[in-house]
């Protein structure tokens, strides 16, 4: 595994760690997440697991899926890199 | 009271669209003017890079266009119009559904296919010269940066005033996400992956519901500020495609259960007017309400109705859509006239059946209280509506009166199956439900703004490409690229501002929207009526389209344009000078360069045509 993957996958997983506790833990005890007309703690950790979510799998998985490749390839009969 | 029957809109609204699509987006658009033909290549396979360049599913990328194209306009818009009842608002989004925005679309996305999906600023190089391409360039680019800013800050008001929209956005994500791995990495069919995703949806919602997420209206431009930078470097297939897809559904729903509930109450007759008048107050195009420019009557239906309602009815923002993202997605041409003349009336489908036709029907809520038997105040109080100082729709602000039209619609609707004791539950539930509908159409509106500027960006640098290439690749880095723009739009729409209005004398606050709103507005349009003549060029001098066809498209263009062009020019010089300084110095001097850069570019379409003609 690349570096860039073991980032990515240490993002993903420190990302759903996040939400897990957002989600089912702070958000089902307190009927809430975050205190209104502040910026409260849970309430960036909830931001910050909603953007690591998004840049974690695109470092981890890499950008072009083989399947998306075969089918491009098929239809220009060109190889692509 | 009007007493035009709900099933009566219903009948002409669907007719309309469907007839329109049969005869003049299949047989005409599509066969005599762009030869549609499944055998051509598209830039999606023969430019194919797996970042923008991505061949798509039909139903995917319909999906995207329809949830991009989409943002506040076709809602909040049409709500502002019925200030001048609920008709003249009703026949100018058909007609600009119609003969203006879904042609413009559709040509949209054809010419830039027939281009290797370069944008339709770059298209005018080939009618109208180099030049209209570098000035048409650099005004989308601004014109973005400004939805950019706009966008930031209302999906931030919007999380602010309804936190509950915020929730189910922010668990939205990992959901697409989820349904794009699944379909592009694990080999899981569509249909399991669309599934998945929609079970779990619909379980966030409900979550949503009872669990606010609460930030600050400066934290939520921040993040979205984040998001967006984001969203728009990453490869379409992985974010884009599915979270689009996956939106569209909703957004489905959302149009679904408002044909269902005009179904429902299809024996009820509207209770608003049809028609109120044919000049609005000030407040209806930007002006300040409690000036007197606010409360005057300038606010003439035409030429200004395309300031009020934008994507509704059309919007230049789709031209740049279709020519930036959906074009190089498209991996079939007769995808294209789904996507873009049936994403079109989809849209305007939300706008007359969502919107227009609820809030007629709920005009006047002591008259539907008294037609449905239903305890409309006692509902409408709890929620924070006081149907005494507020007697009618109108009485609340544009947003308000969607969500609480929509929510009404729906409530009445179900009661009538499940009982009257469902109402009140089912008017909070809907009227959330709305209030994440427009948050969902806001969102994706945010990130595909930033992945079309920047498409502008780059191609307004090609001239440097042979020159240096080293510093083109640095300025059009994907990353570099998408910064800009959001860093810019960001510190638009951060400030909350004080404005003190003299004769209230009081200070109120208003959020950024409210100063780059009707700059956005006005420029958006214009961009329609310069999109449209460029398809129009280039149906004319490319495709060589002659005759009553040529016509067809042409003369709706020169419409919209003269339209538009006297739009601005009255606001210029009816709402302009009563503004605070920063409105007209933001505003105003954003709406008299577009109008400069306008005069221009029909300059230069003029010369294209003489040309094409010759």
């Amino acid at each position: 595994m690349k570096a860039k993957e073991a980032l990515g996958l240490i993002i993903t997983v420190l990302s759903l760690l996040i939400f897990a506790y957002e989600i089912l833990y702070v958000g089902l005890v307190t009927r809430n997440i975050g205190v209104n007309g502040s910026v409260a703690t849970d309430a960036i950790l909830i931001s910050a697991g909603f953007l690591l979510i998004i840049l974690g799998p695109a470092l981890w998985l890499g950008e072009v899926p083989t399947n998306l490749k075969k089918l491009v390839e098929a239809k220009t009969g060109r190889k692509l890199s | 009271m009007d007493a035009t029957p709900v099933i009566l809109i219903l009948v002409v609204v669907l007719v309309v669209y469907g007839l329109a699509y049969v005869f003049y987006g299949k047989r005409i658009l599509e066969k005599k003017v762009v030869r549609a033909s499944p055998d051509r290549v598209t830039p999606a396979y023969e430019k194919f890079d797996g970042i923008d360049y991505v061949p798509a599913n039909k139903y995917v990328l319909y999906g995207h266009h329809f949830a991009s194209i989409a943002g506040a306009g076709p809602i909040v818009g049409p709500a502002l119009a019925m200030a001048w009842g609920w008709g003249l608002p009703l026949i100018w989004v058909l007609f600009g559904n119609v003969f203006i925005g879904a042609v413009h679309d559709y040509l949209s996305i054809m010419a830039s296919v027939r281009h290797g999906g370069v944008s339709i600023m770059s298209i005018s190089e080939n009618v109208m010269g180099r030049k209209a391409k570098y000035i048409f360039l650099a005004y989308v680019w601004f014109a973005l940066v400004l939805v950019l800013a706009a966008f930031f800050s209302v999906a931030s008001s919007t999380f602010v005033g309804t936190p509950t929209a915020a929730t189910i956005s922010v668990l939205f994500m990992p959901m697409a996400l989820l349904f794009g791995l699944l379909v592009y990495r694990t080999g899981v069919s569509v249909k399991t992956g669309t599934a998945i995703a929609l079970v779990l949806l619909i379980l966030a919602f409900f979550y949503s519901l009872n669990v606010p997420l609460y930030l600050t209206y400066e934290a939520w431009v921040v993040v979205l500020s984040l998001y967006s930078m984001l969203a728009a470097a990453l490869p379409v297939w992985y974010l884009l495609q599915p979270r689009d897809y996956i939106n569209a559904y909703l957004l489905w729903a959302f149009v679904a259960l408002a044909v269902i509930g005009a179904f429902l109450t299809l024996d009820y007759s509207f209770t608003g007017p049809v028609y109120t008048s044919f000049v609005g107050p000030g407040t209806l195009i930007g002006a300040l309400a409690g000036t007197s420019t606010g409360k005057a009557s300038i606010a003439y239906f035409w030429p200004t109705v395309p300031l009020v309602i934008a994507c509704g009815a059309l919007s230049g923002f789709h031209s740049v859509v279709g020519s930036g993202t959906t074009s190089k997605q498209l991996s079939n041409e007769l995808d294209a006239l789904l996507i873009g003349y049936g994403g079109m009336l989809t849209e305007g489908a939300v706008s007359s059946l969502a919107v227009i036709t609820p809030i007629a029907l709920a005009w006047n809520f002591a008259a539907l209280a008294s037609a449905t038997g239903l305890p409309v105040s006692g509902v409408l109080l709890k929620a924070g509506v006081n149907t005494t100082a507020t007697p009618i729709i109108t009485g609340l602000g544009g947003v308000d009166r969607f969500a609480v039209g929509y929510g009404l619609e729906q409530a009445v609707a179900w009661s009538r199956i499940f009982g009257p004791g469902v109402f009140e539950g089912a008017f909070l539930t809907f009227k959330t439900f709305a209030a994440w509908a427009l948050s969902a159409f806001v969102l994706t509106t945010l990130d595909t703004s930033n992945r079309l500027a920047r498409f502008a960006w780059r191609e307004f640098f090609d001239w440097l490409k042979p020159r240096n290439e080293l510093a083109y690749k640095v300025i059009t880095n994907r990353w570099v690229a998408s910064v800009i723009p959001v860093v810019l739009g960001a510190i638009m729409a951060y400030p909350k501002i004080e404005v003190y209005i003299p004769e209230l004398k009081k200070t109120t606050v208003v959020y950024a929207y409210s100063i780059v709103w009707p700059a956005f507005a006005g420029t958006n349009q214009l961009l329609a009526a310069l999109a449209l003549l460029t398809a129009a060029l280039w149906a004319y001098a490319i495709q060589k389209v002659r005759g009553g066809t040529s016509l067809l498209i042409m003369i709706p263009a020169l419409f919209l344009w003269i339209t538009v062009t006297a739009g601005l020019i009255w606001w210029l010089y009816a709402v302009v000078p009563g503004l605070p300084p920063l409105y007209q110095v933001g505003a105003g001097t954003i709406v008299a360069i577009s109008v400069v850069l306008d005069f221009l570019l029909i300059g230069l379409f003029i010369t294209g045509l003489r040309r094409a003609r010759s």
